[in-house]
């Protein structure tokens, strides 16, 4: 298959999958426990006003109708308007990505380099006491939720030793970058481990193999080897691995974007689950979806070029 | 054998508390005000024995990790292995697309959904932990499974014409073992780790619960006043995951020599 | 008012004296002589989406202290919560409490305009559309605004539907705010208050200047910054870290923690929320007046107040406002297993499984219904606690149930009575409706003499607390945190004039 045929054929799934996601989103709101007149209403929940606040959203018109409306609107990328508030949602939207997208692209742009780094040391040690110590460290941070970590990270280096800014509040989050290294480094805990472990299991069996052997006995050099020969190889499991992350990515900046208070999508999500504002849920699962199919195409990709046989794994 | 050492001590100290600790705990709980320095580790943040709450803790967090990574290899293994295996294109087609499209749902999108539709309870955050992980163990037993296919042993025994039965399930299976028990322990610890954040996501299991992972979150509060009612269970937690991993890459390293 | 998180963890008991102590702020040093200047930045939990500059839509504590900054109501909530006068200066009824004459103080708007009558008319005919739905309409409800008028430009006569004393509380409901007539846009909002408009970032902050013409005289602060930070353990770390000066809304866990240190210090205003169960006594088996005092009798009060409001609360009586105008009284109920056990027996009771719902919608609901559940072991009873979705919590156990957590912030009693015990009132989740009572209250809010009304009040307490359907077993403080140098911070409950007010308060 020639990589503009596949390519096509993934734009094409990718769009099903957009278009799946949204009606999913849609469907799971529907299913929520109350409404956003409901959850407006709160500890006042008089039943008469919840009625008049119902019809003044338009709540009281059939989910069906509400959702073809919704979905008309979508091919003009007019994402429909807060139930709550009365403002577009683009509005929302666009306030919130750019402070999710400098965690995320930042977030990424760190992940590969170290994880490969940590992966390809603990492989070419195999056995040794670094690996173990690596793995084990890997590991740990794995298995804390970010917020365990943060909580730790912020009461050390934030209030105890006061190195760092403790949150991002009312900061502008280019201006002081001082408060994106703790969030940075409680994002990036995780997917290193992940990641870092496929590059050592990659790069162990490309040792181990026939051809690596091969160009051992050829009489190329052992850095040449494990470089050029064995590193490409063991890469693809894992640029497969960092797609996957960026929807992993996605729960971790919610956890990181409510204790470090930075205005991001992931508190938008929050906030408008809780409020049951759909549109607005709506258009952030479309933001969402178009992000990890993307990222998943371009991985794929890359996989591709790396090894083509990486194509069964789609 | 050292090796064995640490890692199994670091599985056995939380898996004999998670499992033996339920024991003994005593009938009558004790309260007092939070955050205090009595018993043993001090009181959690409703004023309970925290060293109670930490024997009591761990059952439904290991529990639930192990069900529903077992879980999610029960069903995606041979989910993957057929759709591998398949002669027909179409089955292959129609059991992997609903997957890419489920690998295009932000999870945690999904977590809180369902997590409020359904409700508390610790079936539904096993059921929630296995949705999150069965795509990526189908998808990856699929291509195990496909690349060993490939592979001119198993031609060679196809055309001996061993049974399916002795290619796909014997052969096939004992050559995935590898590949997915490198994966199975990375698996556990997100498993683990999903549990862990469901409290602070208000998913599953009651704010007050005695679990290690809740006892995480709600006793963060009071990091500064009484630091074991965190550390304790993150520890736990946090051993089982190393212990875990250590084994199996010692399992693994076995296997191949 | 709307419930944001607030983790009702952590404090001893013991701390009962430091809370005292911690009272007096102005005692501190470093902020006993007010200053003019500065600009403070206040941290509150906010509601993304659901944030609006809209006086008469606020719903949350933030809105609500930004609206007090821009707005004035007509009336307040003095410390005691009863009305005082804000914008009216003062307030005569007619003989039969049916017209009111309200004299308006001497004001004008961030834009120079004066503050009238016409403008008064005008914001209360917004709030009373039949077709929108703000939150002080009920409150308003008995206005008859037709035949309402303006006098002159600085009187106002309100025509009621009933003879109402306590007109005055409605004049101070929560988002009964003044605005310029024909006022809609709110993205620069024009007010009468302390602090005028300079910037909004839906979401993220507000920014406030001072209002030089304030009627009550100008603020000490140059600036006032209104940023969010939902997450109570963020707002504690940037108050720590220096990036606010005022923390709004902390744990007793937090208070415990920093009161010792020199980098924060603690306001506590007590009596500002109350903690509850409510039983609804029309159906089983809380129709069974007997069953409803075993369960008074079952609530261990010191020990909820104890490890659930961590000691940073007060037992309560099984009535509403504690320390506020018109509360009666009575002796304090304790724990008395023995007759509770009698009762329930008596009730037929024994073996049953009641469900008690709970959510985390208000903190502290879920784990005091475990506590509470811990408490009814051994009585015969069996409390089997239940919990549900917290964003749709209230309206849910408002309908279905028949015993579930309940929490509220401070209102005037008469408001309470009103909003939640009579048979026409919308969210009363006790369902209890009884013509008896109803009289009574009719008695007291349509009698102007006062000696009369404190005995029917007196009275309709001690129904409540004798078969009433509420279990209110303690009054949570509310805690602020602040950095030492700002003084002039009230602890007046809660929902009050002075709570969030930054009129009064300066950085030393």
């Amino acid at each position: 298959m020639s990589l503009a045929s596949y390519a096509a054929r993934r734009a094409t799934l990718g769009l099903m999958q957009v278009l799946a996601v949204v009606t999913l989103v849609f469907f799971l709101v529907e299913a929520l426990p109350g409404d956003a007149a409901v959850a407006l209403a709160g500890d006042s929940p008089d039943p008469a006003r919840i009625a008049q606040i119902r019809a003044a959203m338009g709540l009281d018109r059939p989910a069906l109708e509400r959702f073809a409306d919704w979905l008309t609107g979508l091919p003009r990328l007019d994402f429909g308007e807060s139930l709550v508030s009365g403002r577009p949602v683009a509005q929302f939207l666009s306030a919130g990505i750019g402070p999710t997208v400098v965690l995320a692209v930042l977030t990424l742009l760190l992940l590969l380099p170290i994880s490969v780094l940590v992966g390809v040391l603990a492989a070419l040690r195999e056995g040794s006491l670094l690996d173990r110590a690596l793995t084990s460290v890997s590991v740990a941070l794995h298995s804390i939720p970010e917020f365990a970590l943060a909580v730790v990270l912020i009461a050390v280096f934030g209030v105890q030793l006061g190195w760092l800014p403790p949150t991002a509040v009312g900061a502008d989050v280019l201006a002081e970058p001082a408060v994106l290294v703790l969030p940075l480094v409680v994002l990036l805990a995780r997917p290193i481990c992940s990641i870092s472990r496929l590059v050592r299991a990659g790069m162990v069996d490309a040792l181990a193999s026939d051809y690596v052997r091969h160009a051992r006995r050829l009489g190329i050099g052992e850095t040449w080897v494990r470089f050029a020969h064995a590193l490409p190889n063991a890469l693809a499991p894992a640029v497969q691995q960092v797609a996957r992350t960026t929807d992993w990515l996605l729960g971790g900046v919610i956890v990181v974007e409510a204790v470090f208070v930075i205005p991001g999508l992931g508190t938008v999500l929050v906030d408008a689950v809780a409020a049951r504002d759909l549109p607005v849920v709506q258009g952030l699962a479309v933001v969402f979806a178009v992000t990890t199919v993307a990222v998943n195409l371009l991985a794929d990709l890359v996989g591709f070029r790396l090894a083509p046989r990486a194509e069964v794994v789609v | 054998m050292k090796r064995v050492g640490i890692g199994g001590l670091l599985i056995v100290v939380p898996l004999a508390l998670a499992l033996l600790g339920p024991l003994f705990v005593p009938e009558e709980l004790t309260r007092s005000a939070p955050f205090m320095p009595l018993g043993l580790l001090g009181t959690d943040f409703v004023g309970r024995d925290t060293w109670h709450q930490v024997l009591a803790g761990g059952q439904t967090v290991v529990l639930v990790a192990l069900l529903a990574t077992a879980l999610s290899y029960v069903v995606g293994v041979p989910y993957g292995v057929v759709a591998a295996t398949a002669r027909l294109r179409l089955v292959d087609e129609v059991l992997m697309r609903p997957l890419d499209v489920l690998l295009a749902v932000p999870s945690l999108l999904v977590l809180i959904l369902v997590a409020a539709i359904t409700g508390q309870g610790l079936v539904v955050l096993v059921g929630i932990v296995t949705l999150v992980n069965f795509p990526d163990v189908a998808r990856l037993s699929r291509a195990t499974a496909l690349e060993i296919a490939g592979r001119p042993a198993l031609e060679a025994m196809r055309m001996q014409g061993e049974s399916w039965w002795q290619t796909s399930i014997v052969y096939t299976g004992r050559s995935m073992l590898r590949t997915l028990a490198a994966d199975l322990g990375v698996r556990l610890t997100a498993a683990l780790y999903l549990v862990a954040s469901a409290s602070f996501l208000g998913v599953g299991v009651p704010p007050d619960a005695a679990d290690w992972a809740v006892m995480v979150d709600r006793n963060r509060g009071g990091l500064f006043l009484q630091p074991w009612a965190v550390v304790v269970p993150a520890l736990l937690i946090i051993s089982l995951s190393i212990g875990l991993n250590l084994v199996f890459d010692r399992a693994l390293r076995k296997v191949r020599t | 008012m709307s419930l944001n998180r607030r983790g009702f963890l952590g404090l001893t008991s013991g701390l009962a004296v430091v809370t005292l102590a911690g009272c007096g702020s102005n005692a501190t040093s470093a902020s006993s002589t007010p200053r003019t200047g500065g600009r403070l930045r206040a941290a509150f939990a906010g509601g993304g989406a659901k944030e609006v500059l809209d006086p008469h839509l606020a719903n949350l504590f933030v809105e609500a202290a930004r609206s007090k900054a821009m707005f004035d109501k007509l009336a307040d909530l003095g410390g005691d919560v009863s009305p005082q006068p804000r914008l009216a200066e003062k307030w005569e009824p007619n003989a039969d409490l049916t017209r009111w004459r309200i004299t308006l103080r001497e004001a004008v708007f961030h834009d120079g305009r004066p503050v009238r009558a016409q403008d008064v008319l005008a914001s209360y005919a917004r709030i009373l559309d039949p077709n929108r739905a703000f939150r002080a309409k009920s409150s308003l409800a008995l206005i008859d605004l037709p035949n309402s008028r303006a006098v002159d430009d600085r009187t106002v006569e309100f025509a009621l539907k009933r003879p109402f004393a306590e007109f005055p509380n409605a004049l101070a409901a929560f988002g009964a705010y003044i605005v310029p007539e024909g006022a809609e846009d709110f993205t620069k909002p024009i007010g009468s208050g302390a602090f005028s408009f300079v910037s909004f970032e839906p979401g993220r902050s507000v920014l406030l200047k001072r209002n030089p013409a304030y009627w009550e005289g100008a603020p000490l602060l140059d600036e006032l910054e209104f940023v969010i930070a939902n997450e109570e353990s963020a707002r504690t770390n940037a108050l720590l870290g220096g990036q606010v000066e005022y923390a709004h809304d902390l744990t007793p866990t937090t208070a415990r923690s920093h009161a010792s240190g020199d980098r924060m210090t603690i306001h506590r205003s007590p009596n500002s929320a109350v903690q509850a169960f409510a039983m609804k006594v029309d159906r089983p088996p809380f129709d069974n007046r007997d069953l409803r005092e075993a369960l008074f009798l079952l609530a261990d009060r010191p020990q909820l107040v104890e490890s659930v409001l961590a000691g940073s609360g007060q037992v309560g009586n099984d009535l509403f406002g504690k320390g506020y105008q018109h509360y009666a009284d009575l002796p304090q109920r304790q724990r008395d297993l023995d007759r509770a056990k009698f009762l329930i027996r008596k009730a037929g009771a024994e073996g049953l499984v009641v469900k008690l719902d709970t959510s985390t919608a208000a903190a502290g609901m879920v784990e005091a219904a475990t506590v509470f559940a811990d408490q009814a072991k051994g009585s015969g009873l069996t409390i089997e606690v239940v919990q549900g979705n917290k964003d749709s919590y209230w309206a849910d156990t408002l309908k279905n149930g028949s015993l579930s957590s309940f929490r509220s912030g401070a209102m005037p009693i008469e408001t309470h009575v009103a909003q939640r015990l009579l048979s026409g009132s919308g969210t009363n989740v006790t369902k209890w409706a009884r013509p008896e009572f109803d009289a009574l209250y009719e008695k007291a809010v349509s009698t102007s003499d006062a000696t009369a009304r404190t005995r029917a009040y007196q009275e309709m307490q001690r129904v409540l607390h004798t078969e009433g359907g509420y279990l209110m077993w303690g009054f949570a403080d509310w805690i602020v945190g602040a950095k030492p140098n700002v003084g002039g911070i009230s602890t007046a409950p809660a929902n009050t004039l002075d709570w969030a007010r930054f009129d009064k308060v300066w950085l030393g």
